[in-house]
């Protein structure tokens, strides 16, 4: 027993109560979590006036100016849309990748193995590798479509109000394709074979199969990949800091950018009113899509 | 014919997604003429090996040495300290992220809370705040408390950022280990805390380590944080890098060799996890 005897000094956690365990973990997020928010509140209605050199109190002030900036809901757009497409096609790239590389083969172990590369490349980095490969002037990227004459010779990518959003857009896609693949592949390996063995059986085309086996079977992977990925794409900001810093213009302005962006600028206040915008926009449809689709931790 | 069709195209799937690390790798081992031929050079370029020595200061080091300092380092381009501060970033921030999630994971898989659903709920929402929403709150406390631009204020965001993750991955590890062992030690008079130590964190140590390693590689990639609550103290990695691009050009060569410096160690880490990958990225809720 003497082992035992010198393991049981902490004695407060020989209880069978959960606090003592928990106690760090509280701490921590109260004063990391709770502490910051209500701080943002307090921002938001607070502007750093430059004449006085103060951080006074405004009133609604920068909540009337959010939604009446024409910025602010371009950027929202501009977050909708990113995460929305973004989601969609690494959702559908994904579940082809995954569907083709679920097998016992030695080969599509290697496969799984390079694709899990992608996922620990800082996005910063990840930013840069595709700043060199859609630079203007030697940029791979758009030299292959201008050779193939999918843009002029003159055009740009990421100087393009149009195109700019799609170029830093293709990083996301190359960098988070391989994490839906990842998970699904996971998803698809875990379901039981019998009922795809007697749909075969039963003469059942491959897209009824995984239209009424697949897709429901796998309800739950895909629901949380959504929710983790979406989660992810709606606070992404790496990305257009390095590749176009939110231009042209302001046609790649994230509502995260643009939040930062004001923060620089030295209005505290604007840019906390926005980033609170954010965070409460992604709390609200986060929490509700873990409540409507069944996601259990 | 079909299943050699898979395979191919399987292959170039991975080919296409392993271009980009490829290309940059290249980038980084070429001279200037070759990173900026098109057609690009993909195979028949001169290797050179001059910007991992600029970046990591070796022919820095000769230089100055030449001049009568004895100093290493100090050109535009050396980034050894920013090397060294993302290690101890990513390493700190992990063990205190690591300390708290098992402690509290334990509990939270073994013994009764009471509104324990809410409580997760609360852990993931903490998951869903952009970090923007937390750097400019942060910014200020920090400024208040001095953790400004230090090493200690860094170590601990990123710990927060990486908690829920390492919360709920552990829970997860902990949970797949039978609850008997725990109820036939106390049994047999052994305390909570010696089952804990001694019994249950022996068992998940395979778990322990893919979590501190997903919390490192989050850690070590982490951007927006660094940059808004650092100023010249410190820059890790990834906040570096972007230093690269200047008024007068765009240092490419030691850009990618900083870059692939940065990227090889977490390859390797991951693939020594890869069995426990899904479930990390997915919070623990989709097992391998």
């Amino acid at each position: 027993m003497a082992a035992q005897k010198s393991y049981s000094l902490p004695s407060f956690m020989n209880s069978d109560s959960s606090l003592p365990w928990l106690l760090p973990l509280i701490t921590m997020l109260i004063v990391f979590a709770i502490i910051p928010f209500f701080y943002n509140i307090y921002l938001s209605f607070h502007e750093f006036v430059p004449a006085k050199r103060a951080l006074l109190f405004v009133g609604w002030d920068n909540w009337i100016r959010l939604f009446t900036d024409g910025v602010f809901w371009g950027s929202l757009k501009v977050s909708l849309y990113y995460t929305f497409m973004c989601l969609l096609i690494q959702l559908v790239l994904g579940m082809g990748i995954a569907l083709l590389i679920d097998s016992d083969d030695p080969g599509f172990g290697i496969i799984r193995s390079i694709l899990t590369l992608t996922l620990v490349i800082p996005p910063a980095i990840a930013g840069m590798i595709f700043l060199i490969m859609e630079d203007a002037n030697y940029g791979l990227i758009p030299w292959l479509l201008k050779s193939v004459g999918l843009i002029g010779p003159e055009d740009t990518i990421l100087a393009d109000p149009t195109l700019a959003l799609w170029g830093v857009m293709i990083v996301d896609i190359w960098q988070w394709t391989p994490f839906m693949v990842l998970i699904l592949v996971a998803g698809l390996r875990s379901l039981p074979s019998e009922p795809f063995e007697s749909a075969v059986i039963d003469g059942a085309r491959p897209f009824q199969v995984f239209r009424r086996l697949t897709l429901p079977m796998l309800h739950k992977v895909i629901a949380v990949a959504i929710l983790i990925r979406g989660i992810d794409l709606w606070r992404m900001v790496d990305y257009v800091f390095v590749l176009t810093s939110g231009g042209p213009g302001t046609a790649t302005y994230t509502l995260s950018l643009y939040s930062w962006q004001r923060f620089t600028f030295v209005q505290w206040g604007y840019g906390a009113t926005i980033s609170l915008f954010s965070l409460i926009v992604i709390l609200i449809v986060g929490n509700a899509f873990i409540h409507f689709a069944k996601v259990k931790w | 014919m079909n299943k050699v069709f898979k395979q191919v195209l399987g292959w170039f799937i991975a080919a296409i997604f392993f271009f980009p690390i490829y290309f940059w790798i290249t980038v980084s081992i070429k001279k200037d003429k070759d990173i900026f031929a098109l057609p690009p050079k993909l195979f028949d370029f001169e290797v050179s090996f001059a910007a991992y020595e600029e970046v990591f200061g070796i022919s820095r080091f000769l230089y100055v040495e030449d001049m009568g300092a004895v100093r290493p380092g100090g050109g535009d381009f050396y980034m050894m300290p920013n090397l060294v501060d993302s290690i101890i970033i990513a390493l700190g921030s992990t063990g205190i992220a690591m300390l708290i999630s098992i402690l509290a994971a334990y509990s939270l898989s073994r013994l009764p809370i009471r509104g324990q659903q809410h409580f997760m709920g609360w852990i993931l929402s903490t998951r869903m705040m952009p970090p923007v929403a937390v750097a400019i709150p942060m910014f200020f406390i920090y400024k208040n408390i001095g953790l400004m631009d230090t090493h200690l204020g860094i170590i601990i965001i990123h710990a927060l950022m990486n908690l829920p993750l390492a919360v709920l991955l552990m829970k997860s590890f902990f949970d797949d280990i039978p609850k008997d062992i725990d109820e036939a030690a106390l049994l047999d008079g052994a305390t909570r805390f010696f089952v804990f130590w001694r019994l249950v964190v022996p068992l998940a140590i395979g778990g322990i380590a893919a979590t501190a390693v997903l919390c490192f590689i989050f850690s070590w990639t982490e951007f927006i944080f660094v940059l808004m609550l650092t100023q010249t103290g410190l820059k890790t990695i990834p906040v570096v890098s972007t230093s690269f691009v200047t008024s007068t050009g765009t240092a490419w060569d030691n850009m990618a060799a900083l870059g692939t410096a940065a990227i090889i160690p977490a390859f390797i880490f991951i693939l020594l996890v890869q069995r426990h990958l899904v479930r990390g990225l997915t919070l623990g809720s989709v097992k391998q």
